[in-house]
């Protein structure tokens, strides 16, 4: 994954932890330049990377390894691990034709 | 059977539906029109205004209709199809007034998605009332107001007659709160119904517009020259359903897709809810961007394009071709 690639994807989780009401911060992973870092401010910390050939690996401290087939999914943890709290809507699609 | 347009009126309390609907009402292009109405509180004041005519007028009782949406509306406007379809009323239309302290979207959802009329109904129009004496005021301290104006498809400027919306600046912050619904001014309750009941909303094609925030609304435009695979846009919004739903008021978008080339696909959705999306015979004009409008309470345009961008990344890499 480009640098470029890898700041959009930081952007992208920052953005969801605002969405979220979560103080955090995510930055460039300075070991892997392909990933990026996810600190709180209570404490918690994590590394993403891209997997191959697709998908997500998260590092924590304390927990070892994750893995996600998709951003859909990582978002999905990521809300429900560090905000429980956070409304969760689910997609309906209605029968009404639009035209 | 085609679906029955119904539209709904929306406006804070006071800010002039029922004028404006008594008004419309006179119009001979809207004779077969039923209309749903329903009070907040013990005396059904809007429904003793209301003047009947050739019109069905439906009286919800007990409550706000946002409230007991899901059982009073489709219920009445269930009875009120089952009596049309026996021949026991006439109308080719129906019109929805909302208390002023209704927030649309739970009726709109109703309206969209409930199996007994969502069939038989089409969402023609939202529209909404803004009082040009008071609206300054009611949009500062009613955040409810704010949102029906932002779910509007189309915003009548009621009471011209007493201030100019222009001169006071209301009609340009109407325009920032939602720039895509067109505005048109009211003198004692009269205005062309013809441009309110216009067809479909989605007849028309998806304006550019720069981004703005007011009243603690933010409305952009996304803009993409690369046509989407369809699976990232159907990703793209099951995100923003998930974790966004309440903040994202309405979005509509008009969207190159990869399998269905020269066909753009047609998006709308109100909150977590939206419609199918529709493909168009071709598009609209010569320009081929995608372009998507949000109008949601303080989502940033910035973040949802790279997530868009991300999203399609994720899915051109587990693509097989």
């Amino acid at each position: 994954m480009s640098s470029h690639k890898a700041a959009r994807v930081a952007r992208v989780l920052s953005g969801a932890l605002r969405v979220w009401g979560v103080s955090a911060s995510v930055d460039r992973d300075p070991d892997r330049p392909d990933g990026c870092v996810l600190r709180t401010q209570s404490g918690v910390r994590m590394h993403i990377v891209p997997a191959t050939p697709h998908g997500w690996l998260v590092f924590r401290d304390a927990r070892g390894l994750e893995t996600h087939a998709g951003l859909p999914g990582l978002l999905r943890s990521l809300r429900q691990e560090l905000a429980p709290e956070a409304a969760a809507g689910r997609l309906i699609i209605g029968s009404q034709s639009l035209l | 059977m085609s679906p029955l347009p119904v539209s709904v009126v929306t406006g804070f309390l006071g800010s002039g539906k029922t004028t404006l609907l008594s008004r419309l009402l006179r119009d001979p292009a809207l004779a077969r029109t039923a209309v749903i109405v329903n009070e907040f509180g013990e005396v059904g004041l809007d429904h003793l205004l209301l003047e009947a005519s050739d019109e069905e007028i439906v009286l919800l009782e007990g409550g706000c209709l946002c409230c007991q949406v899901r059982g009073d509306l489709v219920r009445t406007a269930g009875s009120l199809l089952e009596r049309r379809a026996r021949g026991a009323a006439a109308f080719d239309r129906i019109v929805i007034e909302t208390t002023g302290l209704a927030d649309p979207a739970p009726i709109l959802h109703a309206l969209m998605t409930d199996r007994e009329i969502a069939d038989a109904l089409r969402l023609e129009s939202v529209i909404a009332t803004v009082d040009c004496a008071a609206g300054d005021a009611t949009l500062d301290a009613h955040p409810q107001s704010v949102k029906q104006a932002a779910l509007a498809d189309r915003i009548v400027l009621t009471k011209a007659d007493l201030a100019d919306p222009a001169a006071s600046g209301l009609g340009e912050r109407l325009r920032r709160i939602n720039p895509s619904a067109p505005q048109l001014a009211a003198r004692h309750g009269a205005v062309d119904a013809s441009r309110l009941f216009d067809g479909s909303p989605y007849d028309r094609p998806v304006e550019n517009h720069e981004s703005h925030a007011e009243s603690g609304v933010t409305s952009f435009c996304l803009r993409r020259s690369e046509p989407l695979h369809a699976v990232t846009l159907s990703l793209f919004l099951q995100v923003l359903a998930e974790h966004c739903g309440a903040k994202l008021l309405r979005l509509k978008g008009l969207v190159g897709v990869v399998e269905t080339p020269g066909r753009p696909a047609v998006i709308h959705g109100v909150q977590h809810v939206f419609h199918p999306p529709a493909w168009l015979e071709a598009w609209p004009d010569d320009d081929r961007t995608t372009r998507i409008v949000v109008i949601s309470q303080g989502l940033d345009a910035g973040w949802l394009q790279d997530l868009l961008e991300v999203l399609d990344d994720e899915v051109k890499a587990c693509s097989i071709s």
